[in-house]
């Protein structure tokens, strides 16, 4: 009996041990709760890649992020998508009028990547920007990456996961990324806490004028 | 005392058989490629081979096991812990993406089998009852979790699949509290039988 209590309390303590491991402490239960959650703790710097998109003079992600000054709020998109992303596109009109309606420039900038770089072309990113999304080139920009290896791995270093339906269409956990200004993810927000989201960057934006 | 005749041992041979295909790239592909078939059938197939496994095992081994585990208490508990862990969502999208996790994953499941193997006709009614009472419940929230949650616990499965897998745990709950009542009502009317002329004449 002794041996069986002993036994008992081994198990106990190593399924503690393994869960509090799992869920960062009892924090978190899914792989997006921990994905946010390590961000914070450990910020992820955006790869360098060849990127191309309507009127975006960078040709590299890097650059585009780190070499402006700005701070970046960026969203992962396709054209196609009828969902999430429309939601998410809702969420980006939204905040580029908030930003609009300030007097001077708070230097937050918006991003859309897509992440279905064979149906979205430069051209169709070009008409869904200004028509569909009627976005304001100096602050909102849609790029592509035109090298589908590259494109996997910036998928995986910001851990977006990108399910296909079967349908042609994808699923994907949507969501806010805020890139400080040297180009770091630092911060992972939900769809629904835009606002949280857009103080945020303003907040590091303004930090870093300073 | 346990029949000790020699056996071919077939059933642990279908186990390994068993485990070969599941392991098999085509048909691991296949059945972690949605979420109700990973969790509705590849983790009770797994279960089953380590069940079937244990049952081959030496019954010197199985006696020094037998020491540690009184009324099939450490058994139980292995199995209830390891199975509440595989229940975060989190290890399911951990397995996909991480070896490590995917052969930990199999080894826990294979593990739990072998485990009620060796604990559920020791624990005995009582046991057996406070194990379910604690699992079926556990299983049956964490379900309606599925079905109700608006989000994806997991990034890699969709949310249709998510809410099929909700509503077959509740199911397998469901199934498996009533053959235990089956079972465990059998059992009790039997020891509530007067003793059979045969048995007695022993």
């Amino acid at each position: 009996m002794l041996r069986t209590a002993i036994a008992c309390a081994m198990l106990a303590l190593g399924a503690g041990w393994g869960a509090s491991w799992l869920t960062h402490g009892f924090q978190v239960w899914t792989a997006e709760g921990a994905r946010r959650l390590e961000v914070v703790q450990q910020p992820i710097a955006a790869p360098a890649m060849a990127i191309e998109g309507p009127q975006v003079a960078e040709r590299d992600l890097r650059q585009l992020l780190a070499g402006n000054g700005h701070v970046t709020i960026v969203d992962f998109v396709y054209t196609h998508c009828e969902s999430l992303c429309l939601a998410l596109g809702n969420t980006f009109q939204q905040m580029q009028a908030a930003l609009l309606a300030e007097p001077d420039d708070a230097g937050v900038r918006l991003l859309s990547i897509t992440f279905d770089p064979r149906r979205d072309t430069v051209e169709r990113l070009r008409w869904y920007a200004t028509t569909l999304m009627k976005a304001d080139p100096a602050l909102w920009r849609f790029v592509r990456v035109p090298d589908a290896s590259d494109m996997q791995r910036l998928l995986d270093l910001f851990q977006v996961v990108v399910v296909p339906d079967g349908r042609g269409d994808f699923q994907h956990n949507g969501a806010l990324l805020v890139v400080d200004a040297q180009g770091r993810l630092v911060r992972i927000f939900d769809l629904a806490e835009q606002q949280m989201a857009l103080d945020y960057a303003r907040y590091l934006a303004a930090q870093g004028q300073l | 005392m346990a029949r000790r005749r020699l056996q071919r041992p077939w059933p642990q041979l279908a186990a390994i058989g068993l485990l070969a295909v599941l392991a098999s790239p085509p048909l691991r592909g296949l059945l972690e490629a949605s979420m109700s078939l990973h969790m509705l059938l590849q983790f009770p197939l797994l279960v089953l081979a380590g069940h079937v496994l244990a049952g081959g095992l030496q019954p010197s081994v199985a006696e020094k096991l037998q020491r540690w585990n009184a009324h099939g208490l450490t058994g139980l508990l292995a199995a209830a812990l390891l199975l509440s862990l595989l229940m975060i969502p989190r290890l399911l999208d951990l397995a996909l993406v991480d070896l490590r996790f995917e052969v930990a994953k199999w080894l826990a499941l294979l593990a739990t089998g072998a485990a009620l193997r060796l604990s559920w006709n020791r624990a005995g009614l009582l046991g057996q009852f406070f194990f379910l009472g604690n699992m079926l419940p556990m299983t049956a929230m964490a379900g309606s979790l599925f079905i109700d949650s608006p989000l994806r616990v997991c990034n890699a499965y969709l949310l249709d699949d998510q809410i099929r897998v909700g509503q077959g745990l509740i199911v397998a709950c469901v199934v498996v509290a009533t053959a235990w009542l089956v079972m465990a009502t059998r059992v009790l009317a039997r020891q509530a039988e007067p003793q059979m002329p045969a048995s007695a004449a022993e």
